[in-house]
């Protein structure tokens, strides 16, 4: 219905319904940098990772956390069951991911600097859920887990919605 | 039906006291009030859930809320409330004080209710008398109005938590008083679907809240004859 | 799902032209929007445009009202339950009006609090000079208007020994703050003088991190997470309202808790 009266319409119209699209651009949202946006195209998970002004947080106090999605629904991707080091010495997050009320559902390991911590819970900013559903079942094979007290750095975001 | 004649009943009719009606002037006033004021709490109430979801994974979609963002449905709900609770209070107390909801809303019987649901389920919803509610109307009605001044309760624990901290502790906490709050609006909202599908289902019910209904004779009851 | 509302036929356009203004002070005022914004104006000048602007008037004018009720429900003798610092999540959670990637932290060194208005003695603090202050440590629930909360924990100097140490007009009105990022924001004097006030340099026994308001952010109990700024720069007492960054969007100033 839109399209048909745009192209009906005379060049004050077409101007005017150019400047309220633009206006829309600008006010994104309420907020000039919405939360839990994924990293610019081209940029490594580690440099957005550190944009993020990653906190310490101590591994212990992640197990058992809510992994939502950066939404204003915030579902609930998984919970965290552990936090594994790989062979490269990279972080990852063990997520026991998808199911329905505990039935189905599967570990995957999501590498730390695709997540950020959001009060008690955290988000994975970096992967759509359809992205997450590729991810291989983790086998911990590979790694080695990182004890409870240890301290690992994460990033932050801002409530999404 | 027999006619009962006026002099019969040993009632002395004039126009003055032919009898009042089901529903007084000021019951309608104050359900219409309430009707349009809780629609306004409704759904300001989901613009302000959105921005914190309660259930997690379950929001409202922008169609369904009052408020173009959080601040005004924040605005909505703040200033629905005076409405709410002055409307709602000033009925609370014409409901006992007119006696109105001890002859409309009790007794109930639990055995009255298993037959008014046995009964609905067959569809006999019958409504020959509007004038006297059935169990499962007297417990619905009974239960929306507790539902009611729960939401005003739990809502002035979300509202001042520090100022009413002892409130907010026997409601099990901030969070918890919000999760409360959002189950007494699904017990509205439920009431809400119910009311709104019998009252179109038997629409004299609903012409009656506008036009006040059929007469009563007193003690509550429609006058004999009357085919409401 | 399209709403019922929306005219089928789009209006024509010089309607928008005499509600420019209105329009503009709607954008401004941050109703409008991305990906709604088309829809909303065609539904507003669908319908009367006159109409939301005194709606609105309406609804601020019972916020205001609103305003004055809450500082007679306000008990300055009453304080928030507090928690052990076992409860302190760390860290604590961020929110802004930005998200985090935009944080542009404060360098201390030349870091000044600037005073204003109805105060005795202006001149401006050094980070050095608040942290030898005696200082005050809390650990009491956050409450964001957005409906989430948290147990935190801050330790600072009470507003009102810092306003009484400046010679602070204590029956002025309004004490308010400018920051580094540009949140303007202000409480009323009953609750700055609240002994659960701070202006806090610490969170968790720690130095306040960046994203927290590194050196310096008001910490009150008695209000909602958008009445208590981060990177706090100026503190003036004033009788002129001095209004907020959320309030000019129309949220409500007092926000008591």
């Amino acid at each position: 219905m839109v399209r048909r009266d745009l192209s009906a319409m005379g060049s004050l119209r077409q101007m005017l319904v150019c400047g309220m699209i633009a206006i829309s651009g600008v006010a994104h949202a309420q907020s000039a940098t919405p939360g839990g946006m994924p990293p610019p195209p081209g940029m490594s998970l580690a440099e957005s990772a550190a944009m993020r002004f990653p906190q310490p947080v101590r591994v212990g106090d992640l197990i058992g956390r809510e992994v939502l999605r950066p939404v204003e629904s915030q579902d609930v991707l998984g919970r965290v069951r552990r936090v594994v080091r790989s062979q490269n010495g990279q972080i990852k997050v063990v997520v026991e991911f998808g199911g329905f009320l505990g039935v189905g559902a599967r570990p995957i390991a999501v590498p730390v600097d695709a997540m950020v911590l959001l009060g008690q819970d955290m988000e994975i900013v970096a992967f759509t859920p359809q992205q997450l559903r590729q991810f291989p079942t983790f086998s911990p094979t590979s790694t080695t887990d990182v004890a409870n007290d240890a301290i690992v750095k994460v990033g932050l975001a801002k409530p999404s919605h | 039906m027999n006619r009962v004649t006026p002099e019969t009943n040993g009632v002395a009719t004039s126009s003055v006291t032919r009898g009042r009606r089901l529903h007084p002037w000021p019951v309608r006033i104050m359900h219409w009030v309430n009707a349009v004021v809780m629609l306004i709490m409704i759904t300001s109430g989901w613009g302000i859930y959105d921005d914190d979801v309660v259930i997690r994974g379950f929001h409202f979609s922008s169609f369904w809320r009052l408020g173009d963002w959080a601040a005004w449905s924040l605005n909505w709900h703040f200033a629905g409330m005076w409405f709410l609770v002055i409307n709602g209070l000033i009925y609370l107390v014409y409901g006992f004080v007119s006696g109105r909801f001890r002859e409309k809303l009790l007794p109930i019987r639990p055995t009255d209710v298993v037959q008014t649901v046995i009964d609905t389920l067959h569809f006999k919803i019958a409504h020959e008398d509007i004038t006297v509610y059935n169990a499962v109307q007297k417990l619905l009605y009974i239960v929306v109005i507790l539902a009611g001044v729960s939401q005003v309760i739990t809502g002035i624990a979300i509202w001042k938590p520090v100022q009413f901290s002892g409130l907010v502790s026997l409601l099990g906490g901030f969070q918890n008083a919000r999760v409360l709050h959002f189950a007494g609006m699904a017990v509205i909202v439920g009431f809400l679907i119910v009311h709104l599908a019998l009252a179109l289902l038997v629409p004299k019910t609903l012409w009656a809240m506008i036009a006040g209904g059929p007469r009563l004779k007193p003690g509550g009851r429609a006058k004999e004859g009357h085919v409401a | 799902m399209r709403s019922p509302f929306r005219p089928d036929m789009l209006p024509d356009a010089r309607v928008l032209d005499d509600h420019r203004p209105l329009i503009r002070s709607l954008e401004r005022r941050g109703l409008i929007r991305s990906g709604l914004s088309l829809g909303a104006l065609v539904m507003l000048t669908g319908c009367d445009v006159r109409r939301p602007e005194a709606v609105e008037s309406a609804l601020l004018a019972i916020s205001r009202l609103n305003d004055d009720v809450q500082a007679l429900l306000f008990d300055p003798n009453k304080l928030a339950p507090t928690y052990p610092a076992s409860m302190i999540l760390r860290p604590p959670k961020f929110n802004a009006y930005y998200d985090v990637t935009d944080v542009k932290p404060v360098i201390a060194a030349t870091w000044r609090l600037e005073l204003a208005g109805l105060i005795a003695d202006k001149r401006a603090w050094t980070l050095a000079d608040l942290q030898a202050l005696p200082q005050t440590s809390i650990v009491i629930k956050h409450i964001c208007v957005e409906g989430w909360s948290y147990i935190g924990g801050w330790t600072g100097v009470p507003l009102r020994v810092f306003l009484e140490r400046v010679g602070a007009d204590l029956r002025a009105k309004y004490v308010a703050f400018k920051t580094a990022d540009n949140y303007p924001s202000s409480i009323d004097m009953a609750s700055a003088l609240h002994p659960q006030t701070l202006l806090a340099l610490q969170y968790g026994g720690e130095t306040l991190a960046d994203p927290f308001g590194y050196p310096l952010r008001l910490r009150t109990a008695v209000k909602l997470g958008y009445k208590n700024p981060k990177w706090v720069t100026a503190i003036e007492v004033t009788n002129k309202y001095p209004g907020g960054y959320w309030e000019a969007l129309g949220f409500p100033w007092f926000a008591g808790i």
